[in-house]
């Protein structure tokens, strides 16, 4: 079985078993839907890891064959020819897994296996309470399959246009996860979430034409232009102007699928109302597959239009999602809704990271990871607490150590990693972005976004205050959660811990591949030596080193190890 | 005639029967006004089809008479059905719909006047695009753009939910007219994609309403306004 059939295999498993479960009758037994949903995300999960090998190899012998022993950064077109040919690619070029976007299958395989797990326990629990019934248990598992499937399709299609499909259907795919209790607030959480992200994605689409229309002049064949890895060695002669306007669209379309400000109306609404695996996965994954659509018209824009505008662009969006999502955390007594704004803070700070550019774009992926693994967490606690208080009600909320000791335990710990504590992996991220920031010269933003974090640290210290400790609720037995529930959760604390604390070599090199990748892009467009637009300069200047075998790398990269 | 000149003339029929679509009083009427604005979409495929030699532009043709033309407005009539016609136009007793005629706060007056400025300004904006592929089609371009947003000006400005329907079928005409003006030959699979998507993201938002109006007795939008975003 060649490479490119696993990664074909990877994406349609969970399209096959969606259709197989739509199929079954709703009486079949649930241990049937639990057992396809497991079985088909420890699938994907192996696939991940194989197609992870040869990527990571490939990429790595790419790099180093181009920077070679001079150290110097090469042009545009060589560094997009050397980037569009890393990477496993099925026949015809459709689908693509490079070292950027084996980031996010991963993130994909592993937090949607763990994921899965603690739905088996979640999804009884709520069938028990006759919060749903059985034929709400095979919905469930269907359409937690189709959204696995369409967030796998995001991530590794090289289609731009397929790209723009891919992110609209999941929305598609998550709308009835949204709206699954039927309640009158579930219900019109799923009717914003639709209408809003369909909307929004929507501008997406005129971005993404713009990018094809104007490739396709340039190219003379209208079905490669289509591909990004063919638009990529031409992105420098894209003309400024109209990729200008497009990266603002894809920004404004993907930016609200990705819950940036103030298009992030829909996701505390249905980060709320849906169930909390499935918010587990929409804030810990979904909105980084939209991130990852942002990165790759990102690169086209940087390399067509110059870094300076797109950086303002990114900065203004992040900055406002940071400091606007800082407050809206603090003033939230909804658990569920905190979380919420906290993902549109934190996806603030990414596309933040991604403005300053340098070493901010490392940082940008490990947040990406981080942020993805503690809010999986974090969403997954709040089931605990939903099934243990019946209330996502801070102020109803009590003595959570108490009443429950490991998952006091998790929330103190998890709440600590979301604030950005040491040694949790998104202190470094949020330290990366401080120093990337300093860095590009931006210190009042720096400055502002600090003292935003500090207010996210002021809220989530109060939440752990009145929530975690204090004392119980009267009558209230201590009772812990089965451990079909807490394994995945300790699971997922661990390995926020584990990337804090020593990064395994395997994940800080994809990332600093993924990384490298684009800093290579844009430096090679932009020019750290030969600059076409002078005025980019401070904001492209990496600090790029080389290795001893060649491979260019930051002293971020080189800290998380 | 030319062509590119009856392209040009298809679209702006297009904005004609969009806003024939945002100010009538009636689903109904709507939905059938939405069928025939989706012959005029899919004649421009046609043209389109011929004026660039491009076989993926006929089969789009054939795909957007299917779901366009019939499916969509088949599928509002039949909600229409399942609802009751008094019901879904808001004169229904002890079932709030929220109002058709006078949408939201603004008069159809004031929809075809903003319509008009959305025109006004993506003329002027797509004026300045310089791309082979638009040479000639600039207007159809243009109307395309403004279409998708008087679809917006739709979704925010009625309370309604069949009309914010209604609304996303227009966005979704206009972007559909863009791509066949800009990306005359993509590859098949791109435009069904685009298609499919675009009507899974219909069938979903109508079976979304009906479950709501089965629950909550009610198609208006103000009274989805419990969650504060």
């Amino acid at each position: 079985m060649s490479i490119s059939t696993v990664m074909i295999g990877m994406v349609l498993l969970p399209l096959v078993l969606s259709i197989v479960m739509a199929a079954l009758p709703a009486k079949s037994s649930k241990v049937v839907f639990e057992g396809m949903n497991l079985a088909s995300l420890l699938v994907i999960l192996v696939c991940a890891i194989i197609l992870a090998v040869p990527v990571v190899n490939g990429a790595s012998m790419g790099v180093s064959s181009l920077t070679g022993a001079s150290g110097t950064l090469p042009d545009a077109a060589t560094a997009a020819g050397m980037v569009a040919q890393v990477g496993v690619i099925s026949p015809g070029g459709w689908l693509r897994v490079d070292p950027l976007s084996l980031v996010f299958v991963c993130l994909i395989a592993v937090i949607g296996l763990l994921v899965g797990i603690y739905s088996v326990g979640y999804v009884r629990h709520d069938l028990e309470d006759g919060k749903i019934d059985a034929s709400k248990v095979k919905t469930f598992y269907a359409f937690y399959q189709l959204f696995i499937f369409t967030m796998l399709l995001a991530a590794t299609t090289n289609n731009i246009i397929m790209m723009w499909v891919a992110i609209e259907a999941t929305t598609l795919g998550t709308v009835f996860l949204v709206g699954i209790y039927g309640s009158k607030l579930a219900l019109e959480a799923a009717w914003k979430y639709v209408i809003i992200c369909a909307t929004g994605v929507a501008f997406g689409l005129y971005g993404v034409l713009l990018v094809y229309s104007n490739a396709a002049q340039i190219l003379g064949d209208a079905h490669a232009a289509a591909f990004w890895t063919s638009v990529l060695p031409v992105a420098s002669q894209l003309d400024p102007t109209l990729m200008a306007v497009a990266f603002v669209f894809t920004l404004i379309g993907f930016g609200t699928k990705a819950g940036l400000f103030p298009m992030h109306t829909w996701l505390p609404d249905a980060h709320a109302e849906a169930p909390s695996p499935v918010s587990a996965l929409l804030s810990g994954v979904l909105l980084k597959c939209a991130v990852l659509v942002i990165v790759r018209f990102y690169i086209v824009a940087s390399i067509a239009v110059g870094f300076r505008f797109v950086s303002l662009v990114c900065i203004i969006l992040g900055g406002l999602s940071i400091v606007v999502g800082a407050f809206f955390i603090f003033a939230q007594r909804d658990f569920k809704r905190k979380l919420a704004y906290s993902s549109s803070e934190n996806v603030g700070v990414i596309v933040l990271c991604l403005g300053f550019g340098g070493i901010g774009i490392l940082a940008a992926l490990i947040h990406c990871v981080a942020h993805a693994f503690v809010k999986a967490l974090m969403f997954c606690l709040s089931g605990n607490l939903l099934m243990k208080y019946h209330t996502r009600d801070l102020d109803k909320i009590s003595g959570v150590i108490e009443a429950a000791p490991v998952t006091g335990v998790l929330m103190f710990l998890g709440l600590l990693a979301l604030s950005g504590f040491p040694p949790f992996a998104m202190f470094w991220s949020e330290i990366f972005t401080v120093f990337a920031g300093l860095g590009a010269g931006q210190y009042v933003v720096v400055a502002l976004v600090v003292i935003a974090l500090t207010v996210v640290i002021a809220a989530f210290a109060l939440t752990i205050n009145s929530a975690v400790f204090k004392h119980k609720p009267e009558g209230m037995k201590t009772k812990e959660l089965g451990p079909v529930v807490l394994v995945p959760e300790i699971i997922l604390l661990c390995v926020v811990l584990w990337l804090g604390v020593c990064t395994p070599p395997a994940v800080t090199n994809t990332l600093r591949q993924a990384g490298t990748d684009v800093q290579l892009l844009i430096s090679g467009a932009n020019g750290v030596q030969g600059v076409q637009d002078s005025d980019s300069v401070q904001s492209v200047e990496i600090p790029v080193v080389y290795d001893q075998d060649g491979i260019a790398t930051t002293p971020a990269a080189g800290v998380t190890q | 005639m030319t062509l590119l000149t009856a392209i040009n003339a298809l679209a702006a029929l297009l904005i004609l029967t969009s806003i024939s679509v945002v100010s009538t009083s009636s689903v109904r009427s709507a939905a059938i006004r939405y069928a025939i604005q989706s012959v005029v979409l899919v004649i421009a495929f046609v043209v389109l089809g011929f004026a660039h030699e491009a076989r993926e532009l006929f089969i789009w043709a054939g795909t957007a008479t299917l779901t366009k033309v019939i499916g969509v407005p088949a599928l509002l009539l039949f909600m229409l059905k399942k609802v009751g016609q008094a019901e879904a136009e808001g004169t229904g007793k002890g079932i709030k719909m929220g109002s058709l005629s006078l949408p939201g706060n603004i008069p159809v007056g004031g929809l075809v006047a903003i319509s008009a400025c959305e025109v006004a300004l993506c003329l002027v904006v797509v004026n300045g695009v310089e791309l082979p592929v638009a040479q000639g089609v600039k207007p159809a371009l243009a109307l395309s753009l403004a279409h998708f947003f008087i679809g917006v000006t739709c979704i925010v400005s009625q309370n309604n939910i069949l009309k914010q329907i209604l609304g996303f079928c227009l966005m979704e005409n206009g972007s559909h007219l863009t791509l066949a003006l800009l990306a005359p030959g993509a590859p098949e699979m791109v435009e069904i994609g685009v298609t499919t998507d675009a009507i899974f993201a219909m069938v979903i938002m109508a079976l979304l309403a009906y479950r709501i109006y089965k629950t909550q007795h009610t198609l208006d939008a103000r009274d989805l306004t419990e969650l504060k975003g």
